[in-house]
């Protein structure tokens, strides 16, 4: 029997990527609304952000207790008439609240827009903060926190966020059941206030959205409002916590959950570009080192990765896993081992060009489609960043050496300055 | 009234002479083309003694043939992406890759279907890896067994008793090279599989490559499902079980229809009403008004042979679970009188069309869609599912709510907190 399986066919070097033309058109307000005209189905992408995350909060959970209250009831409609009508009109509503940043993205069909615009500002502007809406979200928070609280992975991952940045930034502080009774009205109208205007909103529009869109948010998001200043950010200490290895007890768990990681660059720096590609031989991948060897050879977890977050004020790699609590040490071991080989010796050409190839892949899947690229343009646009930063990016990839990348090993993966978190039961 | 312009997914098939049914869907907007190949095989086709089997299996098929050992990296140079995950009823493996390079999505298929390499080594390491899986999803996870109960529960013969990772982890363990070999052969043929391309493709390009890469692989003997019959029940069923979590649940379950009967779409509208978005009615009533919940949720299981419509919900504290399944209860009765014309009505219609529309923006969905509703008939069916629903009427609701949702058809956990 012929066998086609032994002539492999040609591989084909990745394609350029086109990068999509951004536009800025500032309304008279001075609200910036980038837009990106794409797609092939009749959908459009809103997002409405703000410098309003985690970093911004004095007291834990006011940030987020802030922006999920959006939705909450206006001074116009009840939260079940707003929940309503997007859902009677066919949008979709994800709120969000990250470390810098918080807002919401809303998708719908274009004939929409003007309601749903509307609506959209409303939610942003005008939320009423019902003491009693409040109170019921706080007590479904506190089940919900009580429930995450099980899981070994967000014990790992909250004391890696205090460890790395320590318990007195919001980057790092943690949540506790009292915290729950901590958030009144007055406090979220008040973070309201100062940091959900017009002269910190940014808008993202991508899709196939109608001509007059500009129009309608001009009408719509440039009243002059008296805006009070925003509030400076916390000062990031310095230092994380002087303790490196800390073990975190959860009665009865079968596996234990394990964080790798420090704080690093972000994506401002140059050698950002180059981490990355480093990043992704070390754990970023399903033919990474770490996949390969700690789940493919050894089948010691289900799966293990590594990765690069930016904040505003810093930046931290972790490497992530759960595996059986009896083999914690032999996979933290095989971690230190991986991340050592990187620093000693020279990745091969072969492994490389793999990596080489597999990014620039999945830079065209960054780019396709008007939901991906929204979410890129946002992703670079924040650290105020453009198109630049991914045309580095995609010329790092193909050029880095494999002496660069060791040379990157040595500064980025100091193995003594890496905080190891373990949550399970041992 | 409110009509969204629902564009059709446009495809041409074909099926080859060894019984591969291939679909393609022109979408020149994207760089890259989607590649789904479905296996006409899930957790339904397996022993009682050995579930999990079809999930095994689907790692196994990323060990490596003789021909090509390591079946990730050339797809990775190529610069694509791939994954696969197992059902009840299917098995589905796919890929996205930059258009110039898909030729090197039907070399890695079209080899592993034609002939795996097994080896003792690689099933022994991806028992230990779907073992910590089993673990990771399941056993460590607050509630995370309460599936593995409730299926356990609602079915007594057919093998929808146990989810795709298996009923216990032990079944995984016992696997042998024979039961492996037994499974492949009998299941991974072309005549059993679905492929499906979707993306940067013309319809000759996709025919004539997968003429060549897989029209010469031998169909396998037809196979002769013969799945046990759920037979009716008659008397409710009840578990009550204690677990360390830090509030208690509850999930109530009723058999349904199977996914290409007639009254599949107005079940999947009921748990629209039900839950869909924030304003369904569990949550507005139960979670918003009464306060009874913290999370509640409701959804039909989709599957081919008849299956469940489940309601689960975490109690807030203090609340009495005798208390929330009544709640749950009221609820459902109160869809009895629902009009056809009502705002309610209109808009989960509305919703159900839009939510199409927008998994339309993604050429992986469009493939993967195509391959399954071909597995269920005929892909075309994928363009009157908006239709489908939007002829559900009010007494389609009240027939159904009378036909499944009643109290000897339904089985009830209360999932008790030991955390006090």
């Amino acid at each position: 029997m012929k066998n086609p399986g032994k002539i492999q066919p040609p591989v084909f070097p990745p394609e350029e990527i086109l990068f999509p033309e951004v536009k800025l058109v500032t309304l008279s307000g001075g609200v910036p609304v980038y837009t990106i005209e794409s797609g092939t189905e009749d959908v459009v992408r809103a997002e409405f952000t703000f410098r309003a995350g985690q970093a911004r909060e004095d007291i834990p959970l006011l940030a987020s207790t802030v922006n999920m209250m959006l939705t909450e009831g206006s001074q116009r409609h009840s939260s079940e008439e707003i929940s309503s009508m997007l859902d009677f009109h066919g949008s979709f509503i994800n709120p969000y609240c990250e470390k810098d940043r918080a807002g919401f993205v809303i998708f719908f069909l274009p004939k929409y827009s003007g309601e749903l615009l509307k609506l959209a500002r409303e939610i942003v502007f005008e939320p009423a903060f019902p003491e009693k809406e409040l109170r019921a979200l706080m007590n479904k928070r506190l089940r919900w926190f009580l429930t995450n609280r099980e899981k070994v992975q967000n014990l790992a991952s909250d004391k890696f966020y205090e460890s790395v940045f320590g318990n007195s930034h919001p980057y790092g502080r943690q949540t506790s059941e009292p915290d729950f009774e901590g958030i009144s009205s007055e406090l979220t109208r008040v973070f309201h206030k100062t940091h959900y205007n017009l002269s910190n909103l940014a808008v993202i529009l991508s899709g196939r959205f109608r001509k007059d869109t500009i129009e309608m948010l001009e009408d719509l998001f440039s009243s002059p409002l008296t805006e009070p200043d925003l509030p400076p950010l916390a000062p990031l200490p310095e230092k994380g916590k002087g303790e490196k290895d800390i073990y975190v007890h959860k009665q009865n768990a079968v596996q234990t959950s394990i964080r790798i990681g420090s704080r690093t660059i972000n994506k401002r720096h140059p050698d950002y570009p180059g981490l990355k590609v480093l990043n992704m031989i070390l754990g970023g991948y399903f033919g990474s080192r770490l996949m390969r060897n700690i789940r493919e050879e050894k089948g010691l977890t289900y799966g293990i990765s590594s990765s690069l977050t930016s904040l505003d004020l810093s930046g931290f790699k972790v490497i992530s896993t759960d595996v059986s609590n009896e083999n914690r040490k032999l996979a933290t071991d095989e971690i230190y081992m991986e991340i050592d080989k990187l620093r000693n010796i020279e990745v091969e050409e072969a492994e490389l060009g793999i990596v080489r190839n597999y990014m620039s892949g999945e830079m065209l899947r960054m780019f396709d489609g008007p939901f991906a690229l929204a979410e890129s343009f946002r992703a670079a646009w924040e650290f105020g960043l453009d198109n630049d930063y991914y045309r580095r990016l995609a010329e790092k990839i193909k050029s880095i050496t494999p002496d660069e990348i060791k040379a990157l090993a040595n500064t980025y993966y100091n193995i003594e300055e890496l905080y190891e978190i373990s949550a399970g039961d041992r | 009234m409110f009509v969204i312009y629902c564009p059709m997914i446009e495809f041409s098939r074909h099926t080859l002479g060894n019984g591969l049914r291939l679909l393609v869907h022109e979408d020149r907007s994207s760089p890259l083309v989607a590649f789904n190949l479905l296996y006409d095989a899930g957790s339904r086709d397996e022993d009682e003694t050995m579930t999990g089997m079809a999930h095994l299996f689907e790692h196994l098929m990323f060990g490596g043939t003789e021909a090509i050992p390591d079946f990730d990296t050339p797809l990775q140079i190529a610069g694509g992406e791939n994954n696969a995950f197992t059902k009840c009823d299917i098995t589905n493996y796919y890929i996205t890759v930059p258009a110039r390079n898909i030729e090197t999505a039907f070399w890695l298929e079209s080899d592993r279907m034609r002939g795996l390499d097994l080896s003792q080594r690689s099933l022994d390491t991806q028992k230990k890896v779907v073992t910590e899986e089993f673990r990771q999803r399941y056993l460590n996870q607050p509630y995370g067994d309460a599936i593995l109960r409730l299926r356990a529960l609602a079915y007594k013969v057919h093998p929808y008793r146990w989810p795709a990772i298996g009923l216990d982890p032990s079944h995984i363990e016992r696997a042998s090279l024979d039961t492996v070999r037994e499974f492949y052969n009998l299941h991974y043929a072309p005549n059993n599989a679905i492929l499906t391309l979707a993306g940067n493709i013309s319809t000759a390009e996709a025919y004539s490559l997968a003429l060549k890469w897989f029209g010469d692989i031998e169909a396998s003997p037809a196979r002769i499902r013969k799945l046990p019959v759920e037979p009716q029940q008659s008397e409710p069923r009840r578990l009550t079980t204690e677990s360390e979590v830090p509030s208690d649940a509850v999930y109530r379950v009723w058999h349904t229809c199977g996914r290409n009967e007639p009254d599949f779409h107005t079940l999947d509208l009921i748990t629209d009403l039900l839950a869909g978005g924030e304003s369904g009615r569990l949550n507005r009533i139960l979670a918003r008004e009464k306060k009874m919940f913290s999370d509640i949720n409701a959804y039909v299981t989709s599957d081919i042979d008849p299956g469940l419509l489940i309601v689960n919900g975490k109690l807030m504290k203090g609340v009495d679970p005798e208390e929330a399944l009544s709640g749950i209860e009221d609820v459902i009765r109160s869809l009895s009188g629902i009009r056809s014309d009502d705002y309610e009505f209109e808009k989960v219609r509305n919703r159900f069309e839009s939510s199409v529309v927008f998994q339309n923006t993604s050429i992986l969905n469009k493939a993967m869609n195509l391959s399954y509703y071909e597995l269920l008939g005929d892909a075309s069916k994928i363009n009157r599912e908006v239709e489908m629903y939007r002829n559900v009427s009010a007494s389609d609701v009240e027939a159904c709510l009378a036909r499944y949702l009643t109290e000897k058809n339904s089985a009830t956990l209360v999932y008790r907190s030991a955390i006090k």
